[in-house]
């Protein structure tokens, strides 16, 4: 046990104060939940280690979002409001302050890994980011966890080329519209066919604008579509990074796309996550000199939740050794 | 629905006198692939599309030299001579589905637009009718997409979706029912603007309805 590789987990215990008011709304504090009790029993349990979230500055937020829809995002919270331009968008008083924490936690993250090189590092958080747009909330997401992640590497690290790779069932329309019109940042997405899925976006004809065209890989599956179609695209993921020659790699780690999840209809297995999980870490070691960073997005099926991320983090620790 | 909503209106215009040249160029320069034949008063004449242009130049496997001066020939010849005169055109009136049948029916790519008196006020292209149709049925609408319920024959079947959807508060923008074919089924499309899938199943499911989830092999 001593020489195994460690995980870093970011998370706080603040995350649960994020009220999605009940009901039949998904995304629940429980989602973390599940996945700390999973990992405290399985056998990554003597690995981890645990950091708190930071909060996002606002000039950290304001790398991707507008001004705008900071103020309109506090103000709606704080005047009691229950959710922003959708139902999906469910939000409490503390909402603002703890979506801030959220984005903060890839910032953690980041620097877990500029010190700590092709460790493991894994973001707990919630609410969720890959949906969000610079102006507006969409799909259960405020601030875009990824996208704020991506661009503090920028800055703070000189590391310009980042490559965030997303396997969570829906495609990551905030991150796409971040990063479409860029020559050095890329986007990879699989995700269940945007005919049939929300958010309705993600088409593999969408490969970039101007001069970011060349920099989005789109791989949307067909309904049903499990551990064979995607192992079959891995491939060309790999040709894609290998051309885009990323510094670094955000991973939008949803686990939505599993078979009992009905939000979506994919079905994956927990082994893919694991197998998913292993081609990730190979790709850090052989692009990024082991920069890679997992942040969680989506996953609503508290049954196979936890193991679907010890999975995961089981698959990056194989190849890190 | 009416093509007056959805014509590029002013089109780039030639005249019948102008040369085969003078119109590649137009086509070249702005990626044009029709344009519409005017007479002095702007009354339409005829079409000329990138494909009469091909079939008036020489064969690729012509001789070089005989290649040279038909191409030189046909540069200065007149719109007039290689132009479609017994083009169909549209009124600003006529609709969505008046195009498609035309160009479905005549294997076209574009039509022009006139007004009463014939004079040009638009085209119209395939690209537009796809453009127009994907506003139609909100595709790449952000935030929405489609779930096919299977059609059970109920008359009010429609009546009843919207009910449910408008007492539970699921946002939708389309809802279409479509016959089946001999290649598919009867079906239902709704096209709803809610990330939570799972509540809308349930609800369906509970009232009765199936949803169709696709299969992945034909």
């Amino acid at each position: 046990m001593k020489n195994e590789p460690g995980i870093t987990i970011i998370t706080d215990p603040d995350f649960s104060r994020h009220d999605t008011g009940g009901g039949d709304h998904p995304e629940v504090p429980e989602r973390l939940q599940v996945i700390t009790e999973r990992l405290a029993l399985g056998s990554l349990a003597g690995r981890i280690r645990t950091l708190a979230s930071r909060p996002a500055l606002r000039s950290q937020l304001l790398a991707f979002h507008t001004e705008g829809w900071l103020f309109r995002f506090e103000e709606s919270v704080l005047s009691g409001r229950t959710y922003i331009d959708h139902p999906d968008n469910q939000v409490c008083y503390d909402s603002y302050e703890i979506a801030t924490l959220s984005a903060g936690s890839g910032l953690v993250g980041v620097d877990v890994v500029e010190q700590q090189p092709g460790s493991v590092v894994f973001c707990q958080t919630r609410p969720p980011g890959h949906h969000a747009e610079p102006n507006m909330p969409f799909g259960f997401c405020f601030f875009n966890n990824c996208v704020i992640a991506a661009r503090y590497w920028q800055q703070q690290y000189n590391r310009q080329r980042v490559c965030v790779f997303d396997f969570d069932a829906h495609h990551g329309n905030g991150i796409q519209t971040a990063f479409e019109e860029e020559a050095g940042t890329s986007y990879i997405s699989i995700h269940e066919h945007p005919s049939f899925s929300y958010p309705g976006t993600g088409w593999a004809e969408d490969r970039g604008l101007g001069a970011g065209t060349g920099t989005i890989l789109n791989m949307p599956l067909p309904p049903g579509a499990g551990a064979e179609q995607v192992l079959r695209l891995l491939p060309r993921i790999r040709n894609f990074i290998e051309v885009m020659q990323p510094d670094a790699l955000v991973i939008a780690a949803g686990f939505d796309a599993h078979r009992q999840d009905d939000m979506s209809g994919l079905a994956f297995t927990v082994d893919l996550y694991r197998q998913l999980g292993g081609f990730i870490m190979e790709l850090a070691r052989d692009f990024t000199a082991g920069r890679l960073l997992s942040i969680l997005e989506g996953g609503y099926y508290l049954e196979k939740l936890g193991v679907c991320v010890e999975a995961y983090l089981a698959g990056l620790v194989e190849k890190s050794r | 629905m009416f093509i007056h909503y959805h014509m590029t209106p002013a089109p780039m215009t030639v005249t019948a006198d102008q040369t085969v040249a003078e119109a590649n160029d137009l086509l070249q320069l702005n990626n044009f692939r029709h344009l519409p034949v005017v007479n002095e008063q702007g009354l339409l004449q005829g079409m000329i599309s990138d494909r009469d242009l091909r079939s008036a130049r020489p064969s690729s496997v012509a001789q070089s030299k005989e290649r040279h001066n038909i191409e030189e020939r046909v540069k200065n010849t007149p719109i007039s001579l290689v132009m479609s005169r017994e083009c169909l055109s549209l009124s600003r009136l006529a609709t969505l589905d008046d195009a498609l049948l035309i160009f479905q029916s005549r294997k076209i790519g574009a039509l022009p637009v006139v007004d009463e008196e014939e004079r040009v006020v638009g085209i119209f292209s395939i690209g537009d009718l796809l453009k127009a149709y994907r506003c139609l049925f909100g595709l790449g609408e952000k935030g929405s997409f489609l779930i096919s319920i299977e059609d059970n024959d109920d008359p009010q079947i429609l009546s009843k979706l919207v009910n449910i959807m408008e007492e539970k508060k699921v946002e939708f923008t389309r809802l279409v029912r479509s016959n089946g074919t001999c290649k598919s089924r009867p079906m239902i499309f709704l096209r709803i603007n809610t990330y939570n899938v799972r509540s809308v199943y349930k609800t369906l499911e509970a009232a009765g309805f199936t949803i169709h989830v696709p299969e992945m092999t034909p």
